[in-house]
């Protein structure tokens, strides 16, 4: 088997082990209760942003783009309970995840909607707040809208695909 | 026992023997699964949160139009839901936690149906869509921990 020269999953396993966390996230509730605010958050994530991205495909008319933004904190706070609980996991049980094709793609796509959304707040955010409750915004905040809606569904099949698909990691490494 | 023998039933037939030795049938069940709960949960939570005063500039009422959004979320739960059962009925049937994520689920969409069926709101509307949100909360909660809390997969 091929030593994969970046990722070291004997050391996460280390320091999930003595940071206490696997410990914690072995007990009879740890992982379950991890489970559930992981998917909390995604879901007030993808109710909070993917609203606001069907809001800008035209779904909605009268709800007003800049009003329906202020929920957004609320989703960017489900996002951060999702990450938090999902490096619970990866620290818990790193072979399952860092040579998981599954793995690497969810995590590509949430960079991709990362980004998406700074491009949207640099390039269209601004003709965004001025469209009015029954009007559809420009082109461009459509296209950024519709992105995101397909990155955050391609996460959440991405975390369903994770938990069947376990390939060994000299399966899946490329830079192995 | 009775209800053994119905699940025992229910294990023969062909969409659930399918269900359970394909390959993809019950992972694509789990995939469309979570889709139709993000989808259907997700627009709940908006919609509860704008009740609770949250996002003040639009009115409730106009959040109707998400309501799409929330059944598009139900038609894909729950026949993938309905697949999930029928492959392993005694998983399902035998926990209380199924029976809590039900009644959080069936509790949190009558109080939507309550918040949004009128112009006016009910004076209580705020904490009414306050456990809303708890119930739409505790419906997620409680269908991730079924995977943790059976008793019995299959009794055939």
């Amino acid at each position: 088997m091929n030593v994969d020269p970046v990722i070291n999953v004997t050391a996460v396993a280390q320091w999930g082990r003595d940071s206490g966390i696997y410990g914690l996230m072995t007990t009879r509730w740890g992982w379950p209760i991890a489970e559930s605010f992981h998917f909390i958050g995604l879901c007030l994530m993808f109710g909070t942003v993917g609203l606001f991205d069907l809001r800008m495909l035209g779904m909605a008319r009268g709800v007003q783009l800049r009003a329906l933004h202020r929920l957004v904190p609320y989703g960017l706070g489900g996002f951060a309970i999702s990450i938090t609980t999902g490096l619970l996991f990866v620290m818990t049980a790193p072979e399952q995840y860092l040579h998981n094709p599954a793995f690497l793609i969810k995590l590509s796509l949430m960079l991709l909607a990362v980004l998406n959304m700074m491009l949207f707040y640099a390039i269209a955010a601004r003709t965004v707040w001025l469209t009015g409750a029954d009007d559809l915004p420009p082109l461009r905040a459509r296209f950024f809208g519709a992105l995101s809606l397909l990155c955050w569904l391609g996460v959440m099949t991405c975390g369903r695909v994770i938990t069947a698909y376990r390939p060994p990691a000299y399966f899946w490494c490329p830079w192995c | 026992m009775l209800v053994n023998s119905i699940f025992a039933g229910i294990e023969r037939w062909p969409l659930s023997v399918w269900a359970r030795e394909d390959d993809y049938a019950y992972f694509v069940a789990l995939i469309l699964h979570a889709w139709g709960m993000a989808f259907l949960v997700g627009a709940g939570i908006v919609i509860s949160l704008r009740g609770m005063g949250v996002g003040s500039g639009a009115a409730l009422s106009a959040f109707r139009g998400f309501l799409p959004v929330m059944w598009l979320g139900a038609a894909l739960a729950i026949p993938s839901g309905c697949v999930l059962l029928v492959a392993y009925p005694a998983k399902a049937l035998t926990n209380p936690v199924f029976a809590i994520k039900f009644a959080c689920l069936i509790g949190a969409a009558m109080l939507m149906r309550r918040l949004m069926r009128h112009e006016v709101l009910p004076r209580n509307h705020r904490m009414l869509a306050a456990l809303c949100l708890l119930l739409w909360l505790g419906g997620v909660a409680a269908g991730k921990l079924l995977l943790h809390t059976y008793h019995m997969l299959t009794v055939s």
